[in-house]
């Protein structure tokens, strides 16, 4: 059983890690080419074919509608992926910003943000982004947004802890001697620090994003009908459950396939060393908390 | 340890206050407020601006927002969370039928996840880096990545539709509670066998475990005698998290199982803009949320000096 086929692939994934970006790769290809790979249009219905099982001309069959699922389901990569990146940059470029800002400044300014931001993070992301759906109504936009809103907090906390750690380097100290302003500091040799880690942990988290995406439009609160989005696919083929289960199975694995080729990615990077580091900066937040409160003491000011 | 339990759970009510601060002023700040809802239902469409206005001024909607939510605060604490806009009745009666609901779903889910973790996880370590040990890997990260609406579907498209075994919609029997709690079960039991493995095998590698071995002691027996108590901390940790989010989970089973539980309550509530009820189950998950995080927290203060030491220095 040790040497079996099945072991060389684990050991083939082992040996090459960046094997492991294969399958996101082929789907962000297909996001990208969708509109020329469908076969049909697919949001066109054709009431000649409606419920067809699959043929020569509808390789996956039709949906109730006649519209040809092969289609729907190509178009819906191009959805959830484009949906997820609108979120993932959004709440990257926000986290990112009030995070290092909270880290760079320091202070009674520091106390606020970072209270926002732990109690943001004390309420499960999906829950944040339903209450906002549910004051500033359903709709796509309002599903970015909403999940924008929930999301941002994470890159925050962990922008501010690399800020916190990074401004005690030495090198740090060197630039300021000589001369360099806050925002030359903080452009040139903090935000560079700052962006690989975080850009690391968001890739890792972008299957999670897919997730919640299909989620809320299976609740009915996200991506609205007639655009191909494989949650609200999936919800419209419950109705037909007993006799075409093929409407709700054909959302449902290539919805699972694309999560799956993230969350392998972020499995990966999680073995690597840059989130070990991450982790590291977890731990030892506290630590170097206080040390950047016994340097406000010393100082009078961490800078400024 | 008493002033500990005591200060966690201080810090516990105030970020119950806080949260629900935070939500309440979310919900406030709607387009389209509370008593043209109201009006728009006791008069229909043509309600007119008068009544608007009457109604905002008996539900004291025109005063600050502090004042507003300290008055919902404490209403609430005394039980009083108001009527659901959608249905009319009182929000603390529609709690007390749901929450039994979602109770039993949590429950059972979190218990089969339990069960579900460990075994992985066990069975994973000690069949290190065999085929098994490979297999159960792929199906945790296959469980962890499949949204819980598709597993439903595909346990009822299997077990109701084509074997006819169990119901399609829960809420009645013990077997119509299988196929719900085994959906919201495994994500979190999926994410957990991880914890169980990793932490494992790292607990493994400690001199300890070698001295076990020394001592003539099977792989098993080290595993499950000496390094098995050693992962309570994390695991303790993450299936609090992972318990948690299992409200999220509810509101999808729920929806899928017909179940009328709080889950159900909260999507409706959204569904129909019906505010008073967003805001009061919101108050609910806060609650559940800082509790079971505050539960997991004593619970690792006694299971574990090392924390103890940590938080008194």
């Amino acid at each position: 059983m040790d040497k079996s086929t099945f072991n060389k692939t684990f050991n083939a994934a082992a040996k090459w890690p960046w094997l492991v970006l294969t399958p996101v790769l082929v789907f962000i290809a297909i996001a990208i080419f969708s509109p020329w790979i469908t076969p049909y249009d697919p949001v066109v219905q054709d009431y000649s074919v409606t419920l067809e099982g699959p043929s020569a001309a509808h390789w996956l069959g039709t949906d109730y509608l006649g519209r040809d699922m092969l289609s729907r389901l190509i178009s819906g990569v191009r959805v959830s992926l484009f949906a997820m990146s609108i979120v993932l940059i959004a709440a990257l470029f926000i986290g990112v910003i009030i995070g290092s800002f909270a880290g760079y400044v320091g202070g009674k300014i520091e106390l606020v943000l970072i209270s926002i931001i732990d109690i943001v993070l004390s309420l499960p992301s999906l829950i944040f982004a339903l209450a906002i759906i549910g004051v500033i109504g359903p709709g796509y936009w309002s599903m970015i947004m909403a999940l924008t809103m929930a999301w941002w907090a994470n890159y925050a906390r962990m922008s501010r802890a690399v800020v916190i750690s990074e401004l005690h380097q030495p090198y740090i100290e060197a630039a300021r001697v000589m001369g360099s302003g806050h925002l030359h500091i903080f452009f040139r040799h903090i935000l560079p620090h700052v962006l690989s880690l975080v850009i690391v942990y968001a890739s890792a988290d972008a299957g999670a994003l897919v997730l919640a995406i299909a989620t809320l439009s299976f609740l009915g609160l996200g991506v609205e009908p007639p655009t191909p989005e494989w949650g609200q696919m999936l919800v419209d083929g419950m109705s037909y459950l007993e006799e075409y289960p093929r409407l709700v199975i054909l959302p449902g694995i290539a919805l699972t396939l694309v999560v799956v080729s993230f969350n392998l990615l972020g499995e990966q990077f999680a073995l690597q060393k840059v989130p070990r580091a991450l982790r590291g900066y977890k731990l030892k937040r506290k630590k170097r908390q206080r040390q950047l409160e016994e340097d406000i003491i010393l100082d009078g000011k961490v800078d400024q | 340890m008493s002033k500990l339990i005591l200060r966690r759970i201080i810090l516990a009510i105030g970020l119950i206050i806080v949260a629900s601060a935070l939500t309440f002023s979310i919900i406030a700040a709607a387009p389209g407020n509370v008593a043209a809802l109201i009006a728009e239902r006791k008069a229909g469409p043509s309600a007119s601006a008068e009544l608007v206005q009457q109604i905002a001024e008996e539900l004291g909607l025109n005063d600050p927002l502090p004042m507003r939510y300290g008055r919902w605060f404490s209403d609430a604490i005394r039980g009083d969370l108001g009527d659901s806009l959608r249905t009319g009745k009182s929000i603390d009666q529609e709690f007390s039928e749901r929450i039994p609901i979602t109770a039993i779903l949590l429950g059972g889910g979190g218990i089969i996840a339990f069960v579900m973790s460990l075994g992985i996880g066990l069975l994973g370590a000690v069949s290190n880096g065999r085929t098994v040990d490979h297999l159960l890997r792929a199906f945790a990260l296959i469980g962890a990545s499949t949204p819980n609406f598709f597993v439903a579907a595909l346990l009822v498209i299997v077990f109701s539709v084509s074997l006819g075994w169990l119901p399609a919609f829960g809420g009645g029997s013990f077997v119509s509670w299988i196929m719900p709690c085994v959906t919201i079960a495994l994500f979190p039991g999926s994410v957990l066998s991880r914890v169980v493995r990793v932490n494992l095998q790292e607990i493994m590698s400690r001199p300890f475990a070698t001295t076990g071995f020394a001592k003539g002691y099977s792989r098993s027996s080290v595993l499950i005698y000496e390094a098995l108590p050693n992962i309570a901390v994390p695991y303790l940790t993450t299936f609090g998290a992972q318990f948690t989010l299992m409200i999220i989970g509810s509101i999808v089973v729920e929806t899928v199982f017909a179940l009328n539980g709080i889950g159900a309550f909260f999507i409706e509530a959204i569904r129909f803009r019906d505010f008073i009820s967003m805001q009061a189950t919101l108050l609910l998950f806060i609650v559940f949320f800082v509790f079971v995080n505050l539960f997991v927290d004593i619970v690792c203060l006694f299971i574990d000096p090392r924390i103890r030491r940590e938080t008194h220095g």
